[in-house]
């Protein structure tokens, strides 16, 4: 019952979502355009790396476990970016921020709701494209049908765990506007760690072992290297129970925080501009 | 309804000196200020009551009103409203009232009008049946027919404003509170929201708050007003008694034929009153008066001027509110001297 309530309330969140999304087609066309564009460049420049070695194998990566290295990455980072501190920050510097406290919901489930809704066609027009052309191209270069069933599947719960951190991450990172007034240049520069951290850019395998294992206690391994290695097979089942606990930790964490931060920065709040 | 206790809100501001080392000097080692924005207000809205929140530019009014709505919180003092402190229970206070901030909308930029209200309908959880005759109802005061189906972006500021006010009223709120509704509006617009406004609060009921600059906001729609001004509570009464106190000051202004006409005007001496009556000023052929109409008729005013001296323009009008806040204030002053 409680459920329902819940569901009656925020679902208008992520209707509203899915129509402003539409509201703007041709900024979608234009994103999804530059970032598979951005994807085709990794992949011929790792392309390079692996002509120009000696053996068949980089640091433990074939070409082929390259080629769906990078395609799902760009899936799981697409699915699993969050626009919260973006969002967030030009509410606040703003001050439209005011206009979400009038509203009888909680702050952060009407922005996740909403965030929702934006993604929905989004995920649709470009998530099944990039798993079948995946498939197909393993089908083809090792002649039989690599698809795992078990292994998609917890990469979906995986994913969805990885979102939800990406998410909380943002809306706490975004809450900094309180304080500073404008993130802009902080955006920027948290995009470029969080990518090199999280394994987006390199795998972190091919880092040194110390640093590996660093970034991989940290919470940005779980928002995309964890969902794509489960995805490639690369863990054991022990790996995954563990790695995904891991995910569960993580998200905590930082719902914890974002829970924390609000309170203590919406005291300070002094709505800017009338 | 509304108990408004010895609120007070006090913002940081940094101090810049000038130029680009006052900046880099600003952002090592800021010098702060404390600014009072609301200082020690206190006041009372039974229900039901239009209550007009007036006050100059800058006076704290919309710091009021974001404190009320729960957007703000108090450095000091307390308000309660429908038995609710509004930064305590938000979700539960905010679902029991309207507000419109005429500088913002809380319409979705980018969705049709009529979508906008369908998921205001679910976050306020409002019946259909209710839903219906509201929207029957808002439709016919604020005539939103003719572009419910557009998308907000593209409204005319007159139509957002009234979208917002429906908005607003949709899940009936038991407090309304209005953040200048009238800005930047013609005159047909100001009617027709002045007109919703009266209904809603006669059919329902409801509270309403609402600061203004248009003195005929206030005269059309308050029984009462609170006027603050730096902060400060300067006024609490009813309209009448503000009128009769402070509203019978007029302006006249005139352009003179010949500009050596002036010193034939002697307005203190023929008509026996002191300067608190009557207040010239002039600038070359451009003379305006201000007088009490109590004292001097404006009949007397003009029949006196003109018989002294040829002009070529004439007008008389109503002081502006904020300048019966200025003479109000400045009395204030002058008690405490005493």
């Amino acid at each position: 019952m409680k459920f329902k309530k819940f569901m009656r309330t925020y679902r208008p969140f992520t209707r509203a979502g899915m129509l402003e999304s539409v509201a703007y087609r041709a900024n979608f066309i234009c994103f999804l355009l530059g970032e598979i564009m951005s994807c085709f460049i990794m992949f011929f420049v790792w392309k390079a790396v692996f002509n120009s070695t000696s053996g068949q194998d980089f640091m433990g990566f074939s070409m082929n476990d390259m080629v769906v290295y990078l395609f799902i990455t760009f899936l799981t980072g697409y699915l699993t970016y969050s626009d919260g501190t973006y969002a967030i920050a030009t509410e606040i510097r703003d001050g439209s921020i005011a206009m979400r406290m009038i509203k009888p919901c909680s702050f952060d489930m009407c922005f996740l709701f909403q965030e929702l809704g934006n993604k929905i066609f989004n995920v649709l027009v470009i998530f099944t494209p990039i798993v079948v052309g995946v498939e197909a191209y393993k089908w083809v270069i090792t002649g039989s049908c690599q698809f795992n069933v078990v292994n998609f599947l917890l990469y979906v719960v995986s994913l969805i765990l990885a979102y939800l951190i990406s998410f909380y991450f943002n809306v706490s990172y975004g809450f900094m506007a309180f304080y500073l007034k404008n993130l802009w240049g902080a955006d920027i520069l948290k995009e470029c760690i969080v990518n090199f951290l999280s394994g987006a850019t390199i795998p972190l395998a091919f880092m040194p072992p110390f640093l590996a294992s660093v970034l991989s206690f940290l919470p940005f391994s779980s928002l995309s290297y964890t969902p794509v290695m489960i995805y490639m097979g690369m863990y054991s089942p022990f790996e995954i129970v563990y790695k995904m606990l891991f995910q569960v930790f993580w998200l905590a964490v930082m719902i914890l925080i974002s829970k924390l931060v609000w309170r203590h920065a919406v005291k300070r709040l002094c709505s800017q501009g009338g | 309804m509304i108990y408004v206790n010895d609120l007070r809100k006090e913002f940081k501001k940094t101090i810049k000196e000038p130029g680009l080392k006052g900046s880099l000097k600003a952002l090592f080692k800021p010098n702060n200020e404390i600014i009072t924005a609301v200082d020690s207000i206190t006041f009372h809205v039974p229900k039901g009551e239009i209550l007009g929140f007036i006050g100059p530019n800058g006076a704290g009014k919309s710091t009021v009103i974001k404190m009320l709505t729960g957007i703000l919180t108090p450095t000091s003092g307390t308000c309660e409203i429908n038995g609710y402190i509004p930064q305590k229970n938000r979700q539960k206070y905010v679902k029991e009232i309207g507000v419109v901030f005429g500088q913002r909308t809380q319409l979705w930029w980018d969705l049709a009008l009529r979508e906008t209200y369908s998921v205001l309908k679910e976050i306020y959880d409002v019946p259909d049946a209710e839903f219906k005759s509201r929207m029957a109802f808002l439709n016919e005061v604020l005539e939103l027919d003719d572009f419910i189906s557009s998308p907000v972006r593209t409204l005319s500021l007159g139509q957002r404003m009234r979208a917002d006010i429906a908005a607003s009223l949709l899940h009936n709120p038991k407090v309304l509170f209005l953040d200048e509704p009238t800005i930047g509006l013609d005159v047909v617009v100001k009617d027709n929201i002045r007109n919703a406004i009266q209904k809603i609060n006669a059919e329902e009921g409801t509270t309403v708050i609402l600061t203004t600059h248009d003195l005929a906001d206030i005269e059309l729609l308050c029984n009462r007003i609170v006027m603050i001004d730096k902060g400060k509570k300067v006024f609490d009464g009813q309209i009448s008694e503000l009128k009769r106190e402070f509203g019978q000051m007029r302006d006249l202004h005139f352009e003179l034929t010949h500009t050596d006409d002036f010193d034939k005007l002697v307005y203190l001496e023929d008509f026996k009153v002191t300067q608190d009556d009557v207040e010239i000023k002039n600038e070359g052929a451009s003379v305006s008066v201000r007088f009490n109409s109590d004292k001097i008729s404006v009949e007397d005013m003009l029949s006196y001027t003109l018989a002294k001296v040829h002009v070529k323009d004439i007008n008389v009008k109503d002081a502006d509110i904020e300048e019966i806040i200025r003479r109000l204030y400045k009395r204030e002053v002058s008690i405490d001297e005493v």
